[in-house]
């Protein structure tokens, strides 16, 4: 009972005004079109918050001036109703619309079964979009049974997140990082080499400080990825950190080969003048640095500097944080890099064959060995990055792979001891 | 005591400079010391981590025991060497000279021997002895005297002394939100240039004088002392200057204006308040994006871009240096003009620059502080015609009104 009287009390949902609205027009059915933009199908990267008001905003004047009526969905979809005389402007305005998603698949490569819009018209499609908006009103209507785990999760979605990270917060966390032991905080994932049979070869670990487990031990509730530039501020401050936990550590962190990620600042800095000193100088060859783009552009006359610095003591550099997009512009061969760190994110398999080429291009061009599948946290990640060339991986499908690896050879290690008993 | 013994207490690099002074004035042979001006560097000239960079570039002459840098607090650098050929530290300060090579300072011709970059000391040399031990005496007495004042250096010594810091950012953001802009806000014209038929406005650049915001927050704060924290600023700038264009009569405007933004500004509800006024006259506004700000988020650019071209708006590519056109192909970002920055790099090279126009097209260059004609010429042989910087300022003073 009481559940029944909330859904009375609750507000009327656009999808149940949808309803309302598309029964009310049986009786006035001539003169009027429906369109349905299948806005739900968009790549979730293109439909945050500004894709939509910029396609709600396109669609204004069609409800100002022509007395169209839109209805946005909980699902992003939206469906308009007009009046048959308006189809022409309306049709640009979709048209529009749909430009602004040109990149998407849903529109890049848009196909019969899963079109960007869909046309009807009242007179003669009155039953079939009675029966459609009363489905999604009805999906919308069980899903307020959800709702209530729908807010715990989205709740929960909310603190991981945090509270955007402030300019006080940054100086409080800055404070607090200068006093605190950070390596119980560091981490390390390996770059792999892997064959066809999925085995990898370990080539070298990346150290990092968590930022997740950063924010919990120092603020917890805080997001501190929220402003890029005070993020990036704040990796100033970590680097140094960084630093000098490598100097103190002489023993197992920085074993073997390893990488990690700092400011192009930071290498001129006399905190890496120290640090460089630390380290023999057979040591510096097993090392990689890390730069990412923003900084390299930002000024690029310290990162060139930078770079020939480190490359003639021995070390190499990476390039960090190259997506598809960027591939396509920067000048890889320019910047005398000797390894670049290629994201994984599915927009790569999105973009098909297009996306295929413009790697393998650049693979080719830039030379296999070169080139690091980063954040591969499924089977797809290597696969795509076997199709165009690159045989370097990193990420957590590696980490597992590497352990499944560790227990092959173990299940291996204890036959062959059962056999030798 | 010695009269060039200075403080004793503080062991500042001043006073260990005059330490090494005392220690070695018994037996100079082989000695010679090169001061280095770098505080004369006008701060727009230094790039950012100058003085690290130029500590970096001394090292490898350090490493041998018999040179000793000694940087100032002024930013000024001192280099005493003993037996070290004059050759190898030419390299260096070479090195050094190429990293403020827009700098008047840094004009040296060969075998001229008035260099205003660095001084050469023979300390053997009674005379160069006494000449430097007084110049090291002077540098010491002025860093007791202004500590704070002298860390920014003399080129800086408009700007304020406190750095941008995490700490003030807030109270430096609150008061921007709050503090008068109208009055600091410059035009600047770009003018398109056609051999023979003179030039003719392509638009207006609206700018807020950061000089002049610098000045006017009471605290004095230095903005450009962190490149990320300027940035952050940087959204609270649009937002000022977007309010102040709200009142422009869009329909009668003349000229189109152009402003600077972020990407996430032109996604955001304050633009979108902006287009409720000028949409009808997207043509005559042009948004300007940082390179920078691009690259961080290629998806967010290319979505601000569409967004903005199909309003009937145009985007101009900005931020790009004679240096990072050769580090990236312009094509994919299909922007309406790209911004480039003149430099003394293109002095009698232009190779850069024609692959880069073969890229982009030379209608969509936009030649910018461009300062001299010659800058003019080199661009219009290039088949550049957009043109921005002081030189057209005076050209467009000179047409009068602007328009022809």
């Amino acid at each position: 009972m009481a559940d029944s009287d909330d859904k009375q009390k609750r507000l009327p949902s656009q999808e149940g005004l949808l309803l309302e609205y598309v029964r009310r027009l049986e009786e006035h059915r001539d003169g009027r079109k429906i369109v349905h933009l299948h806005l739900s199908a968009l790549n979730p990267d293109n439909r945050r918050e500004q894709h939509l008001r910029a396609a709600a905003d396109n669609l204004e004047p069609l409800i100002a001036d022509m007395e169209a009526q839109l209805f946005n969905l909980k699902n992003d979809d939206m469906f308009l109703v007009y009046k048959s005389e308006n189809h022409p402007q309306v049709e640009t305005t979709v048209g529009q619309v749909r430009f602004l998603f040109s990149e998407d698949p849903l529109v890049a490569a848009e196909t019969e079964q899963q079109p960007f819009a869909t046309w009807y018209d009242a007179t003669t499609d009155y039953e079939t979009l009675l029966r459609l908006v009363q489905g999604v009103a009805e999906a919308e209507h069980n899903s307020v049974a959800h709702e209530r785990t729908d807010v715990r999760g989205a709740l929960k979605a909310k603190q991981e997140l945090g509270v955007p990270m402030t300019p006080d917060v940054l100086a409080q966390l800055a404070a607090a990082l200068a006093r605190t032991d950070l390596s119980s905080l560091m981490h390390r994932q390996f770059v792999c080499k892997i064959d066809e049979n999925m085995v990898t070869t370990e080539m070298f670990s990346e150290l990092f400080i968590s930022i997740k487990d950063l924010r919990e031990t120092l603020m917890p509730g805080v997001n501190l990825l929220a402003n890029r530039w005070l993020f990036q501020h704040l990796t100033e401050t970590l680097d140094l950190r960084m630093l000098s936990m490598l100097v103190k550590t002489d023993s197992n962190l920085i074993s073997g080969e390893i990488s990690f990620n700092t400011n192009v600042s930071t290498i001129l800095s006399k905190e890496f003048k120290a640090f460089d000193e630390n380290v023999a100088t057979s040591r510096r060859g097993k090392m990689v640095i890390e730069f990412q783009k923003e900084d390299i552009f930002s000024n690029l006359s310290s990162y060139l500097f930078a770079r020939e610095l480190l490359q003639k003591k021995g070390y190499r550099v990476c390039l960090d944080g190259v997506a598809l997009e960027t591939l396509q512009i920067i000048n890889h061969q320019q910047l005398g890099v000797d390894l670049i760190k290629l994201v994984w994110g599915t927009e790569l398999a999105d973009y098909g064959q297009d996306g295929n080429d413009i790697v393998r291009e650049a693979v080719t061009k830039e030379g296999p060995e070169k080139f690091i599948m980063i954040r591969c946290d499924a089977r797809e990640a290597i696969d795509f990055g076997c199709s165009v060339g690159i045989n370097l991986f990193q990420g957590r499908y590696v980490e597992y792979l590497i352990a499944e690896d560790g227990r092959r050879n173990e299940l291996v290690r204890l036959k062959r001891q059962i056999e030798r008993n | 005591m010695p009269a060039y013994k200075y403080d004793q207490t503080m062991a500042s690099e001043e006073s260990l400079l005059l330490d090494c002074l005392n220690r070695i004035k018994t037996n100079l042979d082989g000695y010679f010391a090169v001061h280095l001006h770098l505080s004369r560097v006008r701060a727009n000239n230094k790039p950012p981590n100058f003085f690290n960079i130029a500590s970096r570039i001394f090292d490898s002459l350090i490493k041998t025991d018999d040179a000793t840098l000694f940087p100032m607090a002024n930013t000024d650098m001192i280099l005493v060497c003993r037996d070290i050929s004059v050759d190898d530290v030419d390299v260096a300060i070479e090195e050094v000279r190429r990293q403020v090579i827009e700098d008047p300072l840094a004009i040296n011709k060969k075998g001229n021997s008035e260099d205003r970059l660095a001084t050469w000391f023979d300390l053997s040399s009674g005379e160069d002895f006494d000449t430097f031990l007084a110049a090291a005496t002077d540098l010491a007495v002025q860093a007791k005297r202004k500590p704070g004042e002298m860390a920014t250096g003399r080129g800086d010594q408009r700007m304020a002394v406190l750095p941008l810091s995490p700490s003030n950012l807030t109270s430096t953001n609150v008061k921007l939100e709050a503090m008068r802009v109208a009055d600091l806000i410059r035009r600047q014209a770009c003018l398109k240039v056609s051999p023979g038929c003179g030039g003719v406005l392509e638009f207006r650049e609206l700018f807020i004088s950061m000089n002049e915001v610098s000045e006017r927050l009471a605290e004095g704060v230095n903005l450009f002392a962190s490149p990320w924290l300027f940035q952050y600023l940087t959204k609270t700038l649009d937002r000022r200057v977007i309010s102040t264009i709200l009142k422009e009569d869009y329909k009668n405007l003349l000229d189109a204006i152009s402003i600077n933004l972020n990407i996430s500004t032109v996604l955001s509800k304050e633009f979108e308040d902006l287009h409720r006024v000028a949409a009808e006259h997207a043509d005559k506004v042009i948004v300007e994006l940082q390179f920078i700000d691009i690259l961080a988020d290629m998806r967010n650019y290319t979505y601000a871009r569409d967004s903005l071209q199909e309003r009937g708006y145009r985007v101009v590519v900005d931020g790009l240096s004679p240096l990072s056109i050769e580090f990236f192909d312009p094509a994919p970002l299909k922007s309406n003009f790209l911004k480039v920055a003149w430099g003394p790099e293109f002095d009698g090279n232009d190779g850069v620059m024609r692959s880069f126009i073969s890229s982009a097209s030379k209608d969509s260059v936009i030649l910018a502080r461009v300062e001299s004609q010659a800058a003019v010429k080199w661009g219009l042989n290039l088949g550049i015609s957009r043109f921005q910087g002081f030189y057209i300022d005076q050209v467009v003073q000179r047409m009068g009104s602007g328009k022809q």
